[in-house]
């Protein structure tokens, strides 16, 4: 096995990963700075840059109205959207840089972190509750979200709330996770016999990089679309 | 290796947990403001328009309907129209044409009709002189044939003088 490189520092009493936060940050700023420039110059006739903006927010406005297809779909838009965005950059920036100074990897995917998944997929969980909330009443929401097809359902609907938060967390880790990995075994394997094993594992690294890529684009899509699957199961009444 | 699990020796790294959460809620922050509002705007803006613009397209498309219609009603009267004007010259021409040809007609007639009286007088003319030359003559004649039944002498005489006439008239001539 490998050394993951990860450092913790402790800072007010909590433990933070060094590698992890740098890299959500250059995500982040990333994201940000990526769309604020695709956002400039908007016009009625989209060109360019304008267009690509509008189609991923096309792209993910239709997996919010395929999941919820009341007038309640149109508030999740932008947390759809971000969500999708930030995934997307999250999961290919590990397969673009991967930053190490001594043992101490400073950039990565920050999605081949358990706890980044975790915290989003708990920051969906929460807000689906709240919506449910909102939508139905305190009284409303238990009925519809742990108390229907059936009262008897009741013990499997909570434990469906964990497994709903383990997997949609999970899923999304593993799959970053296992990428990285592999592409630092190919790594090592060319490194390890010099030319030999140098000259066999570039076409095999380009390989697992480019099918990388499209694991990062379906995951963004997986996570974002059983996000709202999630918040639809509380905002719509069950029939 | 470990500590990338949940439950790793260093433990739960409740800092990321809350740098992400307060990461991604100012993210959202930003892309609203900057991205996602004018972005959403923009396409509900562009929505109406499109919608405007097809319920102006399609009353355009309803004028344009009425106008052809129009159109091809007063296409359709001018074509009648000039029928109708063309049957009127044609009338004209043709009643032009009988007039003209009645008048032709009519002159030939007069002309004609001129030329026989003419030749009739002339013929009248004619047979009158004619007329008066043959009662001349008759009268000649018969003068003659009464000198002639007079005596020899007579007779002689008349013949005489009757030549002496004739030379006379020669003489004369």
């Amino acid at each position: 096995m490998f050394d993951d490189g990860s450092k913790i520092v402790k800072l007010f009493g909590l433990s933070f990963n060094v590698g992890n936060c740098v890299a959500g940050l250059v995500t982040a700023i990333i994201v940000c700075a990526v769309l604020i420039w695709l956002s400039r110059n908007l016009q009625m006739k989209p060109t360019g840059k304008q267009n690509i903006l509008e189609w991923i927010v096309d792209f993910t406005n239709g997996i919010v109205k395929s999941a919820i297809p009341s007038a309640q779909g149109s508030n999740y838009g932008l947390l759809a959207f971000l969500l999708f965005v930030f995934i997307f950059v999250a999961n290919q920036l590990g397969l673009i840089i991967q930053f190490v100074i001594g043992d101490v990897t400073y950039i990565k995917s920050p999605t081949a972190s358990p706890m980044t998944t975790l915290t989003l997929a708990f920051m969906v969980l929460v807000i689906s509750h709240i919506a449910g909330v909102n939508r139905f009443g305190f009284k409303g929401y238990v009925k519809n979200t742990f108390l229907s097809p059936m009262p008897v359902l009741f013990p499997i609907k909570i434990l469906e709330q964990f497994t709903n938060f383990i997997t949609l967390a999970l899923r999304l880790y593993g799959n970053i996770y296992a990428g990285e990995v592999l592409l630092k075994l190919v790594f090592q394997m060319a490194q390890s016999h010099g030319i030999l094993t140098f000259i066999p594992a570039m076409p095999l690294e380009m390989i697992w990089q480019g099918f990388s890529v499209f694991i990062g684009a379906i995951q963004a899509y997986v996570f974002v679309t059983l996000a709202m699957v999630y918040i639809s199961q509380k905002v719509e009444k069950e029939a | 290796m470990y500590s990338t699990f949940l439950l790793g020796d260093a433990g739960v790294q409740w800092g990321d947990f809350l740098f992400y959460l307060i990461m991604f809620i100012i993210m959202l922050l930003i892309v609203k403001h900057f991205a996602w509002g004018p972005v959403t705007k923009m396409m509900d803006k562009r929505a109406t328009k499109i919608s405007n613009d097809i319920d102006s397209a399609e009353k355009a498309r309803k004028e344009a309907e009425g106008l052809a219609a129009k159109r091809q009603t007063a296409l359709e009267n001018s074509r009648t129209e000039a029928a109708g004007i063309i049957d009127r010259a044609k009338q004209n021409g043709e009643q032009q044409k009988a007039s003209i040809v009645n008048a032709a007609n009519e002159e030939v007639k007069t002309m004609k009709a001129n030329a026989k009286k003419d030749i009739q007088q002339e013929k009248q003319d004619a047979l009158s002189s004619v007329k008066n030359d043959v009662a001349e003559l008759s009268i000649e004649i018969a003068s003659k044939i009464i000198q002639k039944e007079l005596t020899p002498e007579s007779q002689k005489e008349l013949v005489d003088s009757y030549i002496e006439g004739l030379g006379k008239q020669n003489g004369n001539r």
